[in-house]
């Protein structure tokens, strides 16, 4: 265990030494069913698997990272992960004019 | 001087101990060295400090007292001990936040502006505390400093990040400590050490000198052992503050009167479907807060299964985003579970990231709409109690989970779309787990009068740990 001293500028900092429930149906309407199929693995998601190992390397050469071969399997377990997420953000039918929401507004 | 009754400070509350400061029962400074005394004594067990201020803290004390005398009127944190995340800055120390990396950063040059305004109210600082790596974590482990350790448990997590936050506090060594919580990492902490804990709105309380992560989804906020130690604390950090951009222009909207008003005449439902608990402990735990503020009906958060998607795919892509420079420079110095995650992030294609962001606006405006009809909704915080340090999956209905990417399931559609949460724990046995009461935004009153209503009724509360 690493425990690193501080010190600070102008003093020393001393290290450490039920009853049923009725459903109420929201009055929002999904536009896409979640069922079990959406979460087996579909043809998009096997030839994503396929493919994220070469867009590992590919990626992180075009980015500039550096990628220790050892890291390969972590990154690419990650990323297939990300983008099965993604799938599932993906597949939802949004109209053309929908907003994005990058900083959420209370 | 009287003393306060007792000389254990280690379970006062914040309100007892400010209470018993301001009237000169006892000292700050004598609140103080007790404290750190605490920490000297328990923290090797813990885990939960990084640093300890204690000259400052001593300093403080001191001038407090000096002011008691005097006859100034303090505040109403006067004499409490608290301790930050280390991702808050302190002036005069680097801002960790987790890392390796950032301890060769200059120190800050002044405190981050929540600790300004808690000890504008009389508390105390006195340190920082562990975290997982820059907040990319939901278990309490740290490569580089240790795992923070579960006060209930010394061999299982205290979950993450804020995991030296709910460590230090569930242990006795401080009654308030600050965290932060871009997907779930005050609510899971506080869930799996049994404390209390907030998440406000998102751009309720300013973030200005704290290391960021994800800055659509970053929040901070108290944890204590609680509702009324909320409230104080959350009372006194309220405000805008124009050095942080996302910080809301609005007057404070003080909740420490309200708690008294309980949780008659709130409309309060469970989230069901997606939010269904699937494990004894969260079962347990709902059912008993839903059983005590008579919450008989079921409402669903629709789509919250692809919010909590989405979630994970911003937090990826802007967290990757926020360290991209030093991934080019510095990969090796990473812990590498947060490495790879981080490398992987900054791969995800630019559309997927829209489309999230694209489908949090819809999501925000259909979950708005509940509360028409509610005033608050019930959820687990974490779909089980405190796993092992190290364990790498729990059982999650029929399936296996992994732990790391999954224990904030509970909690990441929420502060997805900012609405403030309150954790409120279950003590059960053998593990507390909390529930979720979460509320419209900017309805923090209503969230912390339920958590206070069900601490009044004994259906949750921080049970001090065989430690």
């Amino acid at each position: 265990m690493i425990r690193k001293t501080q010190t600070p500028r102008k003093s020393r900092q001393a290290k450490k030494t039920s009853a049923p429930r009725r459903r109420a149906k929201s009055k929002a309407k999904p536009k896409v069913k979640v069922s079990a199929k959406s979460k087996r693995r579909s043809p998009r998601q096997a030839a994503q698997g396929d493919a994220v190992g070469p867009l590992v390397v590919a990626g992180v050469r075009a980015l500039g990272v550096p990628l220790d071969p050892a890291w390969h399997a972590g990154v690419t377990f990650n990323l297939q992960l990300i983008l099965r997420l993604a799938a599932l953000v993906d597949e939802f039918a949004l109209p053309d004019h929908a907003e994005p929401a990058p900083v959420f507004h209370a | 001087m009287l003393e306060m009754p007792g000389a254990d400070f280690a379970w006062r509350t914040a309100a007892a101990i400010a209470g018993a400061v301001a009237s000169g029962q006892t000292s700050a400074l004598r609140v103080v060295e007790a404290a750190l005394a605490r920490v000297r004594a328990r923290d090797p067990l813990l885990n939960a400090f990084t640093t300890v201020t204690e000259q400052r803290a001593l300093a403080r004390a001191e001038a407090l007292d000096d002011a008691q005398r005097s006859g100034k009127r303090l505040g109403p944190l006067a004499g409490v001990p608290f301790a930050v995340k280390n991702l808050f800055d302190i002036g005069g120390l680097p801002t960790v936040a987790g890392s390796k990396i950032n301890r060769d950063a200059a120190p800050a040059a002044r405190d981050a502006a929540l600790i300004g305004r808690l000890e504008a109210a009389g508390a105390v600082l006195v340190g920082a505390l562990n975290m997982g790596e820059y907040a990319y974590d939901f278990t309490g482990e740290n490569i580089h400093d240790g795992a923070s350790r579960n006060p209930h448990d010394l061999d299982r997590m205290t979950g993450g990040s804020s995991g030296g936050s709910a460590a230090a506090v569930a242990g006795g060594l401080v009654p308030l400590a600050l965290g932060s919580d871009t997907n779930g990492s005050i609510r899971v902490p506080a869930s799996l050490t049994g404390i209390f804990g907030l998440k406000p709105t998102y751009g309720r309380l300013t973030r200005a000198g704290t290391f960021p992560f994800v800055a659509s989804l970053d929040h901070v906020g108290p944890l204590a052992r609680t509702a009324r130690d909320l409230a104080l604390a959350y009372d006194a950090m309220q405000g805008h503050d124009a050095d942080d951009p996302v910080c809301a222009d609005r007057a404070p909207e003080p909740v420490g009167a309200l708690l008294d008003r309980g949780a008659e005449g709130l409309r309060i439902a469970v989230a069901g479907g997606y939010f269904k608990c699937r494990s004894a402990e969260t079962v347990a735990a709902v059912d008993a807060v839903a059983a005590a503020l008579g919450a008989n009906r079921d409402i669903d958060i629709p789509q919250a299964e692809r919010a909590r998607a989405a979630a994970f795919v911003i937090t990826a892509s802007e967290g990757a985003s926020l360290h991209l420079d030093r991934l080019r420079t510095r990969a090796r110095d990473y812990d590498p579970a947060v490495r790879d995650r981080l490398i992987a992030g900054a791969l995800v294609p630019a559309a997927l990231v829209v489309k999230a962001q694209k489908f949090r606006r819809w999501y925000r405006d259909e979950v708005l709409k509940l509360f028409a009809e509610v005033d608050a909704i019930l959820a687990p915080a974490t779909p089980c109690a405190a796993p092992l340090i190290g364990q790498q999956t729990f059982t999650f209905g029929e399936a296996e989970l992994a732990v790391r990417a999954n224990l904030g399931i509970y909690t990441q559609p929420i502060s997805f779309i900012g609405l403030p949460v309150v954790a409120a724990p279950v003590p059960l046995a053998p593990l507390p787990v909390a529930v979720q009461i979460i509320a419209a935004p900017w309805r923090e009153d209503v969230a912390l009068r339920i958590a206070h209503a069900l601490e009044a009724k004994g259906v949750v509360a921080a049970l001090r740990p065989p430690f």
